[in-house]
Order: structure tokens, then C-alpha cells, then sequence
């Protein structure tokens, strides 16, 4: 499966927008002690920092590079 | 890990994290940045790099904050624990070395609770997740009622005392070492040092207050 460049673009706004969420609640972790704060952590935020890394590293794989395209 | 360091410590990682927020930012507004190669290496840090080091110092922040003594206390439950580390007596063994420092006083819970193998940190962490389960889905337990599974293992004093000099040369624990060491004979249960966290007798019980 190869990804036009659109499609790259929009895989990096979801993946920066995942990462994002995933950072703020991080933080709101940090900040708050209590023993949800780990859950809130573990369960939640590194999830969707991790699923924003899957994402971007997906659109790294799947690109349309210019030069594959020449050697078609 | 001193109060200030922690707060540094956490200080910096928050600045980690709003670097990294930025970034991402950066790529969420204008993703068609990317086309150029030096954005792309920027990419690969912002999106990549530094959110998976943020995941990292995180979850480092996380484990060491849940060693902490009024982290284990701030669970409803625990609080006549933490209130029983200030009873006046001598003879309650978490009292004392709580308010004598045998224990470091901002660990205290964790210097005797930990599970001291290879993956004794981890065997913990899950144990507390069941107990935050039981806090908010199940029914939490009456303070005075909760056991640790298993029963209290000697691994976690011996940890300490073996091999320190007053523990060795007391003709009572050099006779039976072997018995301690394997288990079969319970520091707490034998008759030995009985008492621990006392939760059902706090009401009767004085407080020490410490001067600082």
C-alpha cells in the first residue's frame, strides 16, 4: 500500500494531534498526586503518545517517494 | 531522591514534554513542512524521538513517586497506616523504625513492601493496580481487615538486617538464621515482633509528634 501526499499529511496531523493529547494529559500526571495520576499515565497518555509514534512511523513506510515513482 | 531534586527533576521533564507539544504542534498546523529534508529529521525528533524519551521520563517519574511514603498514603485506606507510623510506643516494629530513620522517612512504606528480586519493583506496581481496582470498581476493603497475600516475607527485613552487626550477634536471631532465611519461621508472626501496623487500636493509641 503506498500513501499519496495527502494522505501523508493527514497521517501526520493525527499523529501530532495523538502525541499532543498524550503530552498535556502527561502532564496533568505530573502534576497530580494521586495514585490515579499513575494509571492516568500508563493506561491513557503513554497509549496515545505511543499510538501518535505508531502513526507517524506508519506514514514513514507507507510514503510515495518521488524517486520510486521515476523507477515505475 | 531529596524533595527540590524531585521537583527539579520534574521540572525538567515538563519542559521535555512542552518542547516536544510545540513541535508537534509545529506538524499539526503545517504538515506539508515535511517536503523539505531538514524538516524532516525535525519531524523525526518532534514526532518520534522526543515523545517516546517523554514516555520514558514519564514512567520513571511515575515508579519513583509511587515509593514515596505519602503516595502509598494517599489511598483512603492507607491513611490509618500512615497515621500508625506515629503511634508512641516502642513496641510496633513500623512505628519505630519509621520514627527512628532505620527506614529513610519519605520511603518508609516501600522499605519494608517491596518485593526485593529481580522483578520485585514490577510484582508491586501490579499489586497496586489491583488495589486501585478494588478502591474504585470492586469494594474497598476495611483498613484493619487488609493481609498482604502470602503473608509478610522475612526477604523484606533480611534485606536490611542481615549481615548488620546487632541483628547477627543477638543469640536469638544467630540460632535460628537458617529457619529466618527460609522463610519457615515469620519474623512478625512467631511471637518475635508481633505487633505492626496496630489499625484496629488507633483510637486508643498516643502520637509522637516530630519537631520539624
Amino acid at each position: 500500500m503506498r500513501l499519496s501526499e495527502t494522505g501523508m499529511r493527514r497521517l501526520l496531523q493525527v499523529s501530532s494531534a495523538l502525541i499532543i493529547v498524550g503530552l498535556l494529559l502527561e502532564i496533568v500526571s505530573l502534576v497530580w498526586f494521586h495514585p490515579l495520576s499513575f494509571v492516568l499515565f500508563a493506561f491513557i497518555a503513554a497509549t496515545l503518545i505511543g499510538l501518535g509514534i505508531l502513526v507517524y512511523l506508519t506514514s514513514l513506510v507507507f510514503i510515495v517517494t518521488p524517486a520510486a515513482g521515476n523507477r515505475n | 531522591m531529596e524533595e527540590a531534586t524531585r521537583g527539579f527533576v520534574i521540572g525538567i521533564l515538563i519542559c521535555q514534554i512542552a518542547l516536544s507539544i510545540v513541535l508537534a504542534a509545529i506538524f499539526l498546523i503545517r504538515p506539508s513542512l515535511t517536503s523539505a529534508a531538514g524538516w524532516k529529521i525535525v519531524a523525526f525528533i518532534g514526532l518520534c524521538v522526543l515523545p517516546a524519551l517523554c514516555i520514558v521520563g514519564g514512567m520513571n517519574t511515575h515508579v519513583q513517586r509511587s515509593e514515596q511514603t505519602r503516595f502509598c498514603i494517599s489511598c483512603h485506606v492507607m491513611i490509618p497506616y500512615g497515621q500508625s507510623l506515629y503511634v508512641d510506643s516502642p513496641t510496633p516494629i513500623p512505628a519505630q523504625h519509621f520514627q527512628n530513620h532505620r527506614v529513610p522517612a519519605d520511603m518508609a512504606c516501600y522499605s519494608c513492601h517491596a518485593d526485593y528480586t529481580i522483578y520485585g519493583p514490577l510484582n508491586d506496581k501490579l499489586q497496586g493496580l489491583k488495589r486501585i481496582y478494588m478502591q474504585y470498581v470492586s469494594t474497598p476493603p476495611n483498613p484493619a481487615a487488609i493481609r498482604i497475600t502470602g503473608g509478610f516475607k522475612n526477604a523484606q527485613c533480611l534485606h536490611c538486617h542481615l549481615g548488620a552487626r546487632n541483628f547477627e550477634e543477638n543469640p536469638v536471631h544467630s540460632a535460628m538464621i537458617d529457619s529466618l532465611k527460609s522463610n519457615q519461621t515469620s519474623c512478625l508472626t512467631s511471637g518475635c515482633h508481633d505487633t505492626a501496623h496496630d489499625v484496629a487500636n488507633l483510637d486508643h493509641a498516643k502520637f509522637w509528634k516530630a519537631v520539624q
